[in-house]
Order: structure tokens, then C-alpha cells, then sequence
């Protein structure tokens, strides 16, 4: 097992390696920059410019050679303000710190300062995480649970009212564009009948101190209940215009599975035993379809980091989806740089975790 | 000796074990309805086994799948009893069958590659009807298990017991779907073409296994295959199906050695034998008819060397033509000796002279 993890990590290097490539080769070849944001900022002397230019081994209209420098300079392998390649201890630049390298650049955990708050990008993706992790999780919990409920549903009373009823919901939603739906469920409860508050993630004006600050956290685990319910209330129609979507794509994805699984001999077998139905479907028949459903979840969770962005947007929820879009809108490429990396790394590792339970749960399936 | 006519809804007396009575099991699909099995008959003794065999789609695995209630849609019994041990299953509610399935009527089928599930050691799925239908402890169970696998030859069961379909061959898997079917002492077997997906020579080594567990536990076996050297050696009754109905039964050497129906001829001279070496094969001309424009009268007519005039409009009764064997065909049941259905006049051979 542990073999099998440490190869799987080793294989996933030049992936990893390949997604930090292709985050600065995006953000290079964008329109626009940061320096934009300076000139405009009448606080900021050239020379300040000019030093933080250096710091980041950026130069103006970079030709290939030093675009490749850039790129390292980010990446942490090379030092624009000493010695190159090598750490002011003389060794290379991209050892860790403790081993005698440098401390700038992405592998030594130097995401840099957001543009436009001045913030470490860390600190920023720190803040928003619990936003995010409350949303998803809570949507994707529900979202799962449900989909595969209406999936086993579905395909146990194949061709059935029900099945129909299901297979219509599913492509109705699956078609519906978040944001609109967003939109129109904003419109209806919270504009019309106000049953639940339309943005945010908490209610400002009753709140003892804005959220995920220290003062929220310290009230919060204080008195956790009244910040529970309005968290509650605010997360209602975000969360039900994710699972609505998500749920028309997973409980397909989950008839399919097992419509294939009942179809198989073993079912049967089970069936000539004397198996109750029940059990037919859920330890034989479901066990087999997990299988599929399994990865399918899992890669799911690593989409979770990344929030949902046009959903988010829509319900000016603060999360990583809403930190995401105003990086784009702000020119703020170090924290986009930072978030893609982050969520690319995230889906990396959920990968491995996927194959690993992919292990736990087909027994054909070998370690190494 | 030819059985008394059953009445309907009055069950068979107590040797018969089972007895399956005008059985008919129809596919309503999108372009008609298929009779898969249109109207079978038959019974088995105690202890008795019964080979059932005829071509791929003649209805044989869909009739087994019906007395175990294990038809399912677009399939449907639509008519029959099926009696096993004074009860009807055909009129059993659904939980007594599943005590029925497994435990008193247990099935062997033709895949033993797909027919175990893949994430199951080979010890829980044989422990798991145990633990159901004897209610059996899980140590009780997985000794239960080891002991079976024991019992069907498998060598080092102890390390077997834990292992998991993949991790065995094709002989070995159908040792232990047979090792299933026997873990409760099943009063009846069936058997959907059990050698059919395995090698020739793991093909004898578990024909003798099944014929050595049938004598040993005493059960009744009924053997459905394609292959009637199969049946020739395994079973004591035969009977051979055409086009969703059963053509001709009787006692399996007399039945092989004297086919009274033409199409158990036609099977028997298309086996490839050392004496005609040489010389050209002798088929069964034509193909199994279509099973939306079935033939009005015989369903072998339009490929029977010896159609007369009788055989097209009317389909011929199961007739008993005495030693306890059966046959559907006008040339034994002379046309003026059958009463239903009536000819028409002048179609009868000799009939005008």
C-alpha cells in the first residue's frame, strides 16, 4: 500500500510539474498587469516598482530567455535578487529553506502579495477557505446523498412513472444554467416572498463581527447557535441551485452505473439464492456500481476547492469562486496563480485518493 | 406407462417432485410478442434427473428461469402451474418464494466467469445463503463453505475459501458456483448449460463431479444443455425442445437410440461421427424459424424431411406412444385418430381412397 502511494505521488512530479508551467504560461500570455495597477496608485515610487520588479524577476517585454527566468524566478529555483541559482548559503535555490536554499518562489510556499489588498495570496485563500468548505460541502453532501438515491431509483424501476419523472428532472436542471437559475431563485424567495436572504454568507447587520475574522470565531464558538441559523438561511438558495445542477448529472451517472451492474450475471445469481430484492440491489448489484461512482466522487471533491464561481458570483457569497472572479477582474495575477496551483495540486492528490479507494473497493485491483 | 391427464390446480402425486403443466412464458417487446416457451409439460421424480435440451432459442433456459420466478420484464408467465411439493410456485407470493430459490430449487448457470460477484470472496457468497436460509452463525456459515468447497474438489479449501472469483480458473469457478447451489442441500438442481463455457476436458471433470453430487445427495437434477453427449451420459430422462414447445421425452438411452420425432433425428445425424468420416455432414436443413411468424401448425414443418399434408395447417398434440415416452408428431398420432384439431376433409392421407 505504501509502495503503491509513493509511486503514485512520484508519478504524479511531472504532472505537477507540467500544471505550473501551464498557471504561468496563462497568466505571461494574459492581457494587461500588475504594473498597471502601480501607475495608477500615486503612493508608489518608480524605484518601489522597480525593486518589486526584481524581487519577481519580472522584466518588461521579455524576450524567451527571460521569460524562462521568470518562470523559475516564480517556481523558487532561481534568485533574481542574489546569487542566481544558488541560495545565499551557496547552495542550489530550490532546496528547502532548512536544507540551505532560498525562500523566494512558489517552492518555498512564497505565493507572493495579492495586487490589489496587498495581502499574502495564502493568507487570502486561507480566509475564503471556510466560506467555500461550508457551501460545497453541505451542497456536495446533500447533492451525493440525493443523486444517488434518485440513481438507484432510477435504475431499479427501469422505464417506470418514477424513472421517467427522474430522467425528465435530470435534464431539465442539467440544462439550466446556474447563474440563471441563481438569478431566478433570488428573484422568487429572496425579492418576492423574502423567505431567505439573497447574498453573503452572513446577515451584517446582526452578525457580532464580519465572517472568518477572529472576532466572528471567537463569538461564533461563544454562542454557536444564532451564527449557525443565519449561516443556515444564507446558504439555502446557493446550495440549492448547486444540487439542483449537480445532482440532474450525478443521479445519471449513477442510473447508468448500476442499469449496467443489475444487467450483469452475478445479480442473478444472487436473485436464484433467495436474496430479497433489497439486498439484491444494495450488497450486489450497488456494491459493483460503487465502483465507477467512486472516482466520480472523488474527483468531485477536488472541484470543490475551487468553489463554484458563477454561483458564488451570482449570491456574492465569499468564497474562493467570488476571490477567483475579482482576481480575474483585478488584474491580480498572483493570487490567480496561486489558487490555480492550489486547486491543481488538490486535484492531483484527490486523484491519488480516488485510486487508492479504488483499491479498498475492487478487490481485482492490486496494489502494485 | 403413460402418466394420468393432470387436473388443473390438483397437484401431482407425492413422488413427483416437480411438475411443470402448460407452462407458457411470452417477451412482449416493441415489435410483438415472443413465446418463448409456449406450453411445456413436464415432471421430475424424486431423485430423478432430466436432461431438457434443444438449440439456442428453442425456450430451454427461459423455462428454467420460470419455475424459478426469475423472469423479468419485458418477460412474463402468462399461463401454467408449477407444482413442487404439493405447491403451486406460480401462485406463491414473492418471500416464500425466495425461501423456495436457493435453498429447496437451486440453479448452476452457463458463465461461471460472470456468474460470481467479482468483490465477494468465493467463502462469502456461498456463506451467504447458508446464513440466510439456515440461518446459520458466520463461523457456522464459512465452516460450512470450506466443507463444501471440500466436497466439490477444490484442494487447499482453507486458503480458497478466502479468495476471489479472479483469482481462480474457469473449472475451479464452476466448482464453486456448483458448491453454491449445494451448500443447503437443495432438493432440486438446476443446471443452465453448465459445461458449456468450459474447456472439453474440465467439461468431463465436472460432468463426473455433478453426477457423483447428484447420486451422493440425492437430489433431482434437471440438466438443460444444447449438447446431447452431455446428456447421454449424465441423465436418466430426456426431453428435447422446439420453438418454445417440447417435441418428444422418454428415457434417455431408448430416446437416443430410437428418436421417434424427426427433429431428434435431424440432432442425432448432425453429429460429426468417426463411422461416416469422410463423408458429407448430415444438418438440419433451414433455421429456427422466426419467432414473430411462427408456422401455424407444426414449428418444425417447414424443416422436417417428412412433412405431409396434416403437418402444415395443425399443430400436432404431445402424444404418449407408450414406455413412459412422449412425442409431438403426426406421424404417431395418426390424423384420423386425433380428435382436436379437426381436418379438413381430403387432406387426410389415403383418406379420399
Amino acid at each position: 500500500m505504501v509502495k503503491f502511494i509513493i509511486r503514485r505521488v512520484i508519478e504524479a512530479l511531472p504532472v505537477i510539474w507540467l500544471i505550473t508551467v501551464v498557471s504561468f504560461l496563462l497568466m505571461q500570455q494574459a492581457p494587461g498587469g500588475p504594473q498597471a495597477a502601480f501607475n495608477q496608485n500615486p503612493h508608489i515610487t518608480p524605484e518601489q516598482v522597480t525593486a518589486w520588479l526584481q524581487r519577481w524577476c519580472l522584466v518588461r517585454n521579455a524576450d524567451i530567455l527571460q521569460t524562462i527566468q521568470e518562470y523559475l524566478g516564480w517556481l523558487g529555483v532561481f534568485n533574481c535578487t542574489g546569487g542566481g541559482f544558488l541560495s545565499a548559503h551557496g547552495l542550489p535555490n530550490f532546496l528547502p529553506e532548512f536544507l540551505g536554499g532560498g525562500t523566494n518562489g512558489v517552492l518555498h510556499g512564497d505565493f507572493g502579495y495579492s495586487i490589489s489588498s496587498g495581502q499574502p495570496v495564502l493568507g487570502l485563500i486561507a480566509q475564503r477557505l471556510p466560506a467555500t468548505t461550508i457551501l460545497m460541502g453541505t451542497a456536495w453532501i446533500l447533492w451525493v446523498t440525493i443523486a444517488t438515491l434518485a440513481g438507484v431509483l432510477a435504475a431499479v424501476k427501469r422505464y417506470s412513472l418514477i424513472d421517467q419523472v427522474i430522467t425528465i428532472f435530470s435534464y431539465v436542471f442539467y440544462s439550466l444554467p446556474t447563474f440563471w437559475l441563481g438569478l431566478i431563485l433570488i428573484f422568487i424567495f429572496g425579492v418576492e416572498l423574502r423567505i431567505f436572504p439573497a447574498q453573503g454568507i452572513i446577515n451584517v447587520r446582526t452578525s457580532p463581527a464580519p465572517f472568518a475574522t477572529d472576532a466572528y470565531w471567537h463569538a461564533f464558538f461563544a454562542n454557536p447557535w444564532p451564527q449557525l441559523v443565519d449561516i443556515g438561511q444564507h446558504l439555502v438558495l446557493p446550495v440549492a441551485t448547486l444540487i439542483a445542477v449537480s445532482v440532474a448529472g450525478d443521479s445519471r451517472f449513477v442510473r447508468s452505473a448500476m442499469l449496467e451492474s443489475l444487467s450483469q450475471d452475478y445479480v442473478r445469481t444472487a436473485r436464484a439464492k433467495g436474496l430479497p430484492g433489497r439486498t439484491v440491489v444494495f450488497r450486489h448489484a450497488f456494491r459493483n456500481a460503487l465502483l465507477p461512482i467512486v472516482t466520480n466522487i472523488a474527483l468531485e471533491i477536488a472541484f470543490l476547492f475551487g468553489g463554484a464561481i458563477a454561483t458564488e458570483t451570482v449570491f456574492s457569497y465569499p468564497g474562493m469562486g467570488l476571490l477567483f472572479y475579482d482576481g480575474v477582474n483585478g488584474r491580480d495575477y498572483f493570487l490567480l496563480m496561486g489558487i490555480l496551483l492550489i486547486g491543481s495540486l488538490f486535484i492531483v492528490f484527490m486523484n491519488l485518493v480516488a485510486d487508492v479507494l479504488y483499491v479498498l473497493v475492487d478487490p481485482r485491483i492490486k496494489y502494485d | 406407462m403413460s402418466p394420468p391427464p393432470a387436473r388443473p390446480g390438483v397437484p401431482p402425486p407425492e413422488d413427483v417432485l416437480l411438475e411443470v403443466r402448460g407452462l407458457k412464458t411470452q417477451f412482449k417487446v416493441m415489435d410483438g410478442t415472443v413465446p418463448a416457451v409456449d406450453g411445456v409439460d413436464f415432471s421430475l421424480r424424486r431423485g430423478e434427473t432430466l436432461g431438457l435440451v434443444g438449440e439456442s432459442g428453442s425456450g430451454k433456459s427461459v423455462a428454467s428461469l420460470s419455475i424459478m420466478r426469475l423472469i423479468e420484464r419485458p418477460g412474463e408467465i402468462v399461463a401454467g402451474e408449477i407444482w413442487f411439493e404439493g405447491r403451486d410456485l406460480l401462485q406463491l407470493p414473492e418471500a416464500d418464494m425466495e425461501d423456495i430459490r436457493g435453498n429447496d430449487i437451486t440453479m448452476i448457470f452457463q458463465e461461471p466467469m460472470t456468474s460470481l460477484n467479482p468483490v465477494f470472496t468465493v467463502g462469502e457468497q456461498i456463506a451467504e445463503s447458508v446464513r440466510l436460509h439456515r440461518h446459520a452463525s458466520k463461523k457456522d456459515a464459512w465452516d460450512r463453505a470450506i466443507e463444501m468447497l471440500k466436497l466439490v474438489g477444490i484442494p487447499s479449501p482453507e486458503r480458497r475459501v478466502k479468495q476471489y472469483p479472479h483469482e481462480m480458473s474457469g473449472g475451479m469457478r464452476q466448482r464453486v458456483v456448483i458448491a453454491m447451489a449445494l451448500a443447503c442441500d437443495p432438493k432440486l438442481i438446476i443446471a443452465d448449460e453448465p459445461t458449456t463455457a468450459l474447456d472439453v476436458t474440465i467439461q468431463a471433470q465436472i460432468l463426473e463431479l455433478m453426477k457423483r453430487i447428484q447420486a451422493e445427495s440425492g437430489a433431482a437434477m434437471l440438466l438443460i444443455t444444447h449438447d446431447l453427449a452431455v446428456v447421454a451420459e449424465t441423465v436418466q430422462r430426456i426431453a428435447v425442445m422446439y420453438a418454445g414447445k417440447i417435441v418428444e421425452s422418454g428415457a434417455v438411452e431408448e430416446t437416443l437410440l430410437h428418436p421417434q420425432h424427426p427433429y431428434t433425428e435431424g440432432l442425432l445425424t448432425s453429429i460429426p461421427s468417426r463411422v461416416a468420416r469422410g463423408q458429407r455432414l448430415n444438418v438440419i436443413k433451414g433455421t429456427v424459424p422466426n419467432p414473430f411468424r411462427l408456422p401455424k401448425g407444426c414449428k418444425f414443418e417447414p424443416r422436417c424431411p417428412y412433412s405431409f399434408e396434416p403437418c402444415k395447417p395443425n399443430d400436432p398434440p404431445l402424444e404418449s406412444i407408450g414406455d413412459d415416452r412422449m412425442v409431438r408428431c403426426w406421424l404417431h398420432g395418426l390424423p384420423d385418430q386425433v380428435v382436436a384439431p379437426p381436418l379438413a376433409a381430403g387432406t387426410v392421407p389415403g383418406g379420399a381412397s
